[in-house]
């Protein structure tokens, strides 16, 4: 045990301390949150990893689910479904699409499944498929809409009643409506067009083999293994978001460590001259540097604690007023903020350093 | 003296700081020689600007000397690396200051700890040498205490105290009374001279204090950096001043001289004699 000389500095101001932690805090909680933000929104698409199927049949030439268009005719997915190591093609239809909520217009991806009838589960209808004249929605929508079980939406000529809240999904930008697939062939008008086939392999067959023998047989078609079609989704999303967040993230660090090195660097110069008799009394160097990375170090670690602590507050809060306000803490995000402190730290300790080299020891003689 | 030659703590030769270049050249320690022994008290004086924080500065290894050598308990510190030089300040040296430059973020105790553990010293050791240095300073019951709400003089016995915790065998003190009241300047100066007293060390003091003289072993009259040997220095019976006897302003009365630093003094002596007739007194300073 030693004297805790930095934390005694640091402390002998408590308010100036508070305001400095609460400036980190900020800083990290800023961080937390974006990156959360990112996860949470980089986790649209995940309905197609839920859903059953393995592999996506689409048009060739289709990029994402999200942004371009697939239309394929039924019948080209009939002989997938005789193919070895297939169990089922089940067509899709799915296009976003604005509705009427009771009086505003709301943007939602309906998404209407044609699961064959031996394969269809209690599981499956559940979750995914509504009996005629009826849709299921999850949670988000029904907090963006206010429309719950019970209550009829217009998706164009359709009046369709909902039928079942799913909890919430992931889904931020669109939330998906499930549609009954003779209301959605209406609603669509497509005739024998569909835009997917979703494919639910046989137990141990090999998704790549069976999605090669797929392209082999009928070339106007192309596959996607189910995490292949959500990712490109997220792909879309990096490449829109990344640039904003990298730079929310530096604008962050930057704040953080602005505070940690100017309290540091007023508390140095107004302590110059007892660090220049700790000097004068035969303080090395390095123990001088150790007092101002501790004083850093405690800094930081405290507005780590916090600034994490008030993240997940705030997106707690936060989702509470705003549907879409999904957020996903990750550990290795607090993992890599818990070493950016670290480095901010190392920053901010950079010029009360120099300044502790620059005291001349000699000044404790002087009055 | 022959004695003190082997065994001298500080010796000094041919010391000298210049500062500045050119025109704004100023020799503020000028050829100095000094030795100190163990058990000695000694005190510089000299007026303002004589270059008397300059030379304790030097002394205590906080500043070059332009040239010289200065050797400190046996070890030349004259151009050893600052890393070097920091060891020998650290266990060879006690600093006590005008303005006691206590470390105010840290209680009392803690003060005179820290300057253990950069020796090196941590623990109940520490925490059990900076008590009983502090009880001998007579601050047992202040141990605790925030270090910035003490008197001037508890400062400046907790300062002693930390000065002392590395059992250094040289002390230096710049103007140790001046920050304090007449009671507990002479309680400082007594406590000094006690500590060149016991153990096997010296204390150089500087100061402007006429009080201190009578505690000194040796006097240094210190001007424009050099010593001077004035053989005499006489005390201004009215306002307390040490004014070398040649230059002083001279007066006869009752058949006694008295001497005064300004013609204000003699004046004011001429007034009212009776007041001031205690106040005269001579003694001898050399180097
Ligand atoms: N760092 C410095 N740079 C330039 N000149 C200096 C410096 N330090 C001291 N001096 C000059 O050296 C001379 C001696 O100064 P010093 O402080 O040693 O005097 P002193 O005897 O301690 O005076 P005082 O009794 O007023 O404390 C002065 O002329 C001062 O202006
Ligand atoms: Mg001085």
């Amino acid at each position: 045990m030693t004297v805790p000389l930095a934390r005694r500095n640091l402390f002998a101001e408590k308010g100036r301390f508070a305001i400095s932690v609460a400036g980190v805090a900020f800083a990290v909680l800023l961080i937390l949150i974006v990156l959360a933000l990112y996860r949470g929104f980089n986790r649209t698409g995940q309905t197609f990893r839920d859903l059953p199927g393995e592999l996506w049949v689409v048009q060739r030439g289709t990029s994402d689910p999200f942004h371009s268009i697939s239309l394929v005719e039924r019948e080209r997915l009939d002989p997938v479904a005789s193919m070895p190591g297939v169990q089922a093609v089940v067509p899709v239809l799915a296009r976003s699409m604005n509705f009427d909520a009771g009086g505003t217009e709301v943007s939602a991806r309906l998404m209407a499944l044609d699961v064959p009838a031996d394969v269809v589960s209690d599981e499956l209808r559940e979750r995914y498929l509504p009996p005629e004249g009826a849709v299921i929605i999850d949670d988000t929508l029904r907090r963006k809409t206010g429309l719950t079980t019970g209550d009829t939406a217009q998706f164009g000529t359709e009046s369709l009643k909902i039928e079942r809240v799913r909890p919430r999904s992931p889904e931020v930008l669109f939330q998906f409506v499930f549609v009954n697939f003779a209301d959605a062939r209406r609603i669509f008008g497509v005739g024998d067009v569909v835009m997917y086939g979703m494919v639910i392999l046989e137990p141990g067959a090999d998704a790549q083999t069976v999605a090669g023998a797929i392209t082999d047989r009928d070339p106007a078609l192309q596959v996607y293994t189910k995490e292949a079609f959500a990712a490109s989704i997220a792909k879309e999303m990096d490449e829109t978001f990344l640039p904003v967040i990298s730079i929310l993230v530096a604008i962050g660090f930057i704040v953080g460590a602005a505070v940690v090195g100017l309290t540091i660097y007023t508390a140095t110069i107004e302590r110059t001259r007892e660090f220049g008799v700790m000097k004068a009394v035969g303080g090395s160097g390095g123990y001088l540097y150790r007092i101002v990375l501790s004083q850093a170090a405690i800094l930081t670690g405290a507005g780590f604690v916090v600034g994490a602590v008030g993240a997940w507050g705030v997106a707690r809060l936060a989702i509470e007023a705003v549907p879409e306000f999904a957020t996903e803490f990750q550990l290795t995000d607090l993992a890599g903020v818990f070493v950016a402190a670290i480095l901010m730290a190392v920053l901010a300790s950079f010029m009360p350093v120099r300044r502790i080299n620059s005291i001349d020891p000699a000044i404790v003689f002087r009055a | 003296m022959n004695d003190c030659e082997q065994r001298h703590i500080l010796r000094a030769t041919a010391l000298t700081k210049v500062f500045g270049e050119g025109e704004s050249q100023v020799r503020a320690v000028d050829g100095v020689d000094l030795q100190v022994c163990p058990g000695e008290m000694l005190l510089i004086m000299g007026p303002s600007g004589s270059g008397k924080t300059t030379l304790l500065t030097m002394l205590g290894g906080l500043l070059r000397p332009t040239s010289g050598t200065i050797e400190v308990d046996g070890v030349d510190i004259t151009a050893l690396k600052e890393s070097r030089l920091t060891p020998v300040r650290r266990k060879s040296v006690g600093f006590i200051f005008q303005s006691f430059n206590l470390w105010e973020s840290l209680s009392v105790q803690e003060n005179v700890e820290l300057a253990l553990n950069m020796a090196g010293v941590g623990g109940r050791a520490a925490s059990g040498r900076a008590r009983t240095l502090l009880e001998q300073q007579g601050l047992g019951r202040r141990l605790q205490f925030s270090s910035r709400n003490l008197s001037g003089g508890e400062k400046q016995r907790v300062s002693i105290a930390r000065a002392l915790a590395n059992e250094p065998r040289l002390l230096l003190a710049d103007e140790p009374t001046a920050n304090l009241d007449s009671k507990h300047g002479r309680e400082v100066m007594h406590l000094l001279r006690d500590l060149s007293r016991s153990g096997d060390r010296a204390v150089i003091a500087v100061s402007h204090d006429q009080r201190i003289r009578e505690v000194a072993d040796r006097v240094l009259w210190l001007e424009d950096g050099r010593i001077k040997d004035i053989g005499q220095l006489v005390r201004d019976p009215v306002c307390g001043a040490s004014v070398e006897m040649d230059n002083a302003i001279k007066l006869e009365h009752e058949g006694r001289t008295y001497y005064f630093c300004s013609r204000g003094c003699s004046w004011e002596f001429q007034q009212s004699p009776e007041r001031f007739k205690a106040g005269a007194a001579t003694s001898s300073v050399t180097a």
